[in-house]
């Protein structure tokens, strides 16, 4: 079996900064880590690969300090890395990142599983996991809490929704992305950290996946951020509510019902 | 990408919602998105559609006519066992094709999430995510969506002039629902599924439905949180059943009644627990330290019950309830119609 | 540890580098510096558990990578409740075959990364979530006789609410009390002193001069006091208690160290 976990740097925190002159998020001196849902996608690859055998690769689009990030997934268990790294690929949005990734998943060739957290803590869109299925045509299950079975041309998976689960079989290759509840990340250890120092981490570049160059970066995203401010200020004044417990609930109830609470 | 023309682009015409189904029933959300729609094809003085996936739903379809949709199309399919991506996908882009419209809303559920993103790169739209504010251009078109990114520390307006349809998810309870107009009348179109290939090799085995609090803090769109001031254990029952009341709620909790053994760690909001944004936090006996407003100052509503008016968090809720929760709780309880 | 107190050892707290460190092996070559130069001193050092939610590597880890040495009576390793059960007891384990006897048992700061112990984990049935007195319990069954376990106590919190849960860690098993820090006499210290006069007790002192972290570290607003001067205080606490052990938080190595040689007096 030949798993793929696509993992995204992000800032440490999602306590974004606006430059009020260019009005542009300030990403110098943000740390960054790896994208906490991320790390459930890189547990579940080594956990499969522990089990059925084969090999997990970490995928990663972004800057070169993201290597970081794929160094972290080495620690905890992962086989190898791949970093897609390029000015070209700035500026993509959901439709180019999956793009890339579905390239570079080709370029990896006979891959059975990918492997996605359920979104990115800084984008968070949870649309890049569907896209690289689109892109690849290949089958996906979101929002997977659990895989309960697999074997070499199929897997079965139960998938969160609002109002409960479900269980889906469905063939492979495919893509799924993944929730928190489905496993426990490990912590990396010392000695994994020290050896994944030591690992060579290639970086691809379009022509390395045979990307089309329109459809990657900002011209191949046909979405546009024209405009980032921070949100609306908050309310100015509290409404008090006081009285006798039972008014106290009546009045509550009343402005829950106001605005469609209950 | 090659951006469409200016003759290209007049071809895509209406504003649709593809509508929430669950077990043949039409999800408030679907009535939210109408209404959002009905104000976007006004300014654009074109209809509103939504699209119907679903089995045996065909009686139940006047409802959107009287929500403010013009058109319904009914993708009638028997013998569906639950949600299969790829068919809906190939749905979608089917009457994507046929019917060129201009903007497609869809509902930011797990669903929605799932199909419309595959729908998006399948017909080389743009989409943006979880918008909670949609307006658009009258002359040209042009969708402007104004939606929360990092965590909601950052708002962002997004637009996708080169291409058409321009896609959008909202999260429910984002949009206000209209008031219904029982008088309106619609059209109904229906379409075939047309059966793909994709259903031999994926299959829903089983399908469970659990109205026990499905929600984790991060999905949820209300919380109700309990702190110190639950005073144990039973506190939290109470709570739980106060969540349940309110259909989509998921409970959090402060590390002290965390720290307390009165709850799981995976409630815990706050600095070092989660971070959550959502529509309605209604905090209980929380004083309110800067390591938990971290956690959730980010909320649109702020409700806070605590019988001391000066804690920090009874100064930053949108409303403050003074008195004392274990009478308060019991007393609304009673009062919501148990569902 | 009532010699500790009586020999005037110092708890030196000796923070392990982070799991994000970008300079991981200069790091962990400070931490060996530091951890050296107390067990030279005749100190205890204390070595945290991803403190403040903060990812870093275990005390244990470290110490068997860089095959550091154990004088028993000079080491404590921080133990709190976000952890698999496997990792507890690969630390626990590892503790007891380095002779590492001091524990304290801390419910511990979360994160996003970190994993929580469930109460089946500790064989607790009685909680929703583990907490320090559930894993003293643990320890105290699972590993009898192996460890000497001391426990947090914040001043800052509701007392009535924290002296009734020092109750419960002290019946679970707790033999010693580190408070949070502090930086004047504590009116509920003084307290838990009158409650548990036969149980050594060590106060805090915070040894760096920002103030606004120790408000951070303890949950509620400390009042600034732009006089804050950190050795003062240490002597002024040995005054203040002179019954209680001494634990040195955010102690400068460069600046500070050559200076507390005399403060215990
Ligand atoms: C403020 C703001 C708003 C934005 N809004 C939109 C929008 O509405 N629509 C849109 O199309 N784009 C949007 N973008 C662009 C989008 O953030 C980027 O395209 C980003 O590359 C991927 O999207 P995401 O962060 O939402 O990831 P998600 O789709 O939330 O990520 C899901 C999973 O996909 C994988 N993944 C994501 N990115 C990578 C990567 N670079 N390398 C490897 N694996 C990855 C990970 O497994 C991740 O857990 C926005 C960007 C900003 C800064
Ligand atoms: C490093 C660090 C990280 C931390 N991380 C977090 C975190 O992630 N999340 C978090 O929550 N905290 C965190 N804390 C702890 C935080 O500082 C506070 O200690 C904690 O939030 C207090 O919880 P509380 O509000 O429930 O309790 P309290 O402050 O004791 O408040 C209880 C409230 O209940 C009210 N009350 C009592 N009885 C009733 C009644 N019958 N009816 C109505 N009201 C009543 C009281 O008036 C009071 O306002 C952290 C602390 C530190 C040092």
């Amino acid at each position: 079996m030949k798993i793929v976990v696509c993992i995204k740097q992000v800032p440490a925190t999602n306590d974004a900064k606006i430059d009020p002159e260019t009005k542009r998020i300030i990403r110098e001196g943000m740390k960054a880590i790896l994208n906490p849902f991320d790390t459930y996608a890189v547990e579940e690859g080594v956990q499969l690969r522990d089990k059925f055998g084969g090999e997990v690769i970490a995928l990663s689009m972004g800057p070169p300090k993201a290597e970081a990030s794929l160094r972290e997934a080495i620690s905890v268990g992962v086989d190898r890395a791949i970093l897609l790294s390029d000015r070209a690929f700035g500026g993509s949005d959901t439709w180019a990142t999956s793009y890339v990734l579905a390239k570079a998943i080709e370029k990896i060739g006979d891959v059975d599983l990918v492997i996605c957290g359920k979104q990115a803590i800084d984008g968070d869109t949870a649309q890049v996991g569907p896209g690289i299925a689109a892109h690849l045509d290949w089958l996906q299950a979101t929002y997977v809490m659990a895989v309960e079975e697999i074997s070499s041309s199929s897997i079965r998976v139960k998938r969160m929704h609002e109002d409960g689960y479900d269980i889906c079989e469905m063939s492979l290759p495919a893509v799924i992305t993944v929730v928190k509840d489905i496993n426990i990340p490990r912590v990396p250890s010392l000695k994994g950290r020290l050896a994944s120092n030591k690992c060579e981490i290639p970086v691809w570049k379009p022509d390395d996946i045979n990307a089309d160059t329109s459809k990657i970066g900002l011209n191949g995203s046909p979405t546009r951020v024209v405009k980032i401010q921070p949100p609306p200020p908050r309310h100015t004044s509290t409404k008090k509510i006081e009285g006798s417990s039972i008014e106290c609930a009546q009045t509550l109830l009343r402005e829950l019902k106001l605005r469609s609470i209950v | 990408m090659i951006a469409f023309t200016d003759a290209e682009r007049k071809k895509y015409r209406n504003i649709w919602v593809v509508a929430e189904i669950l077990f043949g029933e039409i999800q408030p959300v679907t009535y939210e998105l109408t209404g959002a729609a009905r104000t976007l094809a006004d300014l654009r003085k074109s209809e509103v559609w939504v699209v119907v996936m679903g089995s045996d739903i065909e009686g139940k379809l006047e409802s959107l006519f009287a929500y403010g949709a013009d058109v319904a199309i009914l993708v009638d399919n028997p013998g569906s066992s639950g949600f299969v991506d790829e068919t809906e996908t190939k749905i979608m882009k089917r009457l994507i094709i046929k019917y060129k419209p201009e903007v497609v809303i869809c509902g930011a559920t797990t669903r929605g999430r799932a199909l419309i993103p595959r729908v998006s790169v399948m017909t080389h739209c743009g989409l943006t995510a979880d918008c909670t504010g949609l307006s658009i251009d009258p002359e040209n078109g042009d969708l402007l969506q104004t939606r929360p990114a990092f965590g909601g520390n950052v708002m962002a307006t997004i637009r996708c002039s080169n291409h058409r349809p321009q896609m959008a998810t909202v999260r429910p309870r984002v949009m206000k629902s209209p008031e219904p107009d029982p008088g309106r009348a619609g059209r109904i179109i229906k379409e075939d599924m047309l059966t793909s290939d994709s259903e031999k090799i994926k299959q829903i085995i089983d399908v469970f439905h659990s109205t026990e609090t499905a929600y984790n803090l991060a999905d949820a769109q209300i919380i109700i949180s309990g702190g110190r001031g639950m005073k144990g254990p039973e506190g939290f029952k109470l709570l739980k059943q106060f969540a349940q009341r309110v259909g989509g709620a998921a409970v959090g909790a402060s590390r002290a009644a965390v720290d307390s053994g009165w709850i799981p760690y995976a409630h815990q909001v706050g600095q070092t627990g989660q971070t959550v944004q959502t529509k309605v936090y209604i905090a209980c006996g929380i004083s309110g330290q800067i390591q938990h407003l971290v956690g959730m100052q980010s909320c649109d509503l702020i409700i806070a019950i605590d019988k001391n008016p000066d804690t920090p968090m009874m100064q930053i809720a949108d409303i403050a309830v003074v008195g004392d929760l274990f009478e308060i709780i019991p007393e609304i309880i009673r009062e919501i119609p148990n569902l | 540890m009532i010699h500790h107190i009586r020999n005037k050892i110092y708890h030196v707290e000796v923070l392990p580098p982070k799991q994000d460190s970008e300079k991981l092996e200069k790091d962990l070559e400070i931490f060996s510096n530091k951890y050296l130069r107390v067990m030279d001193s005749g100190y205890c050092a204390c070595v945290t558990d991803n403190a403040m939610g903060l990812l870093s590597f275990q005390g244990t880890e470290i110490i068997e990578e860089l095959d550091l040495p154990v004088i028993p009576e000079q080491v404590m390793i921080h133990l709190n409740t976000f952890h698999t059960k496997d990792d507890l007891d690969n630390i626990l384990n590892l503790c007891k075959t380095k002779g590492i006897m001091y524990l304290l048992i801390i419910t511990g700061d979360g994160s996003e990364r970190l994993p929580k112990l469930h109460p089946s984990d500790v064989g607790a049935t009685d909680v929703e979530s583990v907490t320090s007195v559930e894993l003293l319990k643990y320890i105290n069954r699972e590993y009898p006789d192996t460890f000497v376990l001391g426990v947090a106590f914040n001043p800052y919190e509701p007392e009535e609410h924290e002296l009734e849960k020092m109750e419960r860690k002290i019946k679970a098993g707790a033999t010693f009390i580190i408070t949070q820090p502090l930086i004047e006499r504590n009116e509920i210290v003084d307290r838990l002193l009158e409650k548990y006069p036969g149980i050594p007790v060590i106060v805090e002192a915070w040894m760096s001069r920002k103030l606004h972290l120790l408000s951070e570290a303890v949950g509620y607003e400390i009042p600034e006091n732009t006089e804050f001067d950190p050795i003062s205080t240490l002597k002024m606490l040995h005054k203040l208690y002179p019954g209680c052990g001494v634990y040195l938080s955010l102690l400068g190595f460069k600046t500070q160290y050559d200076l507390i040689k005399d403060t215990w007096v």
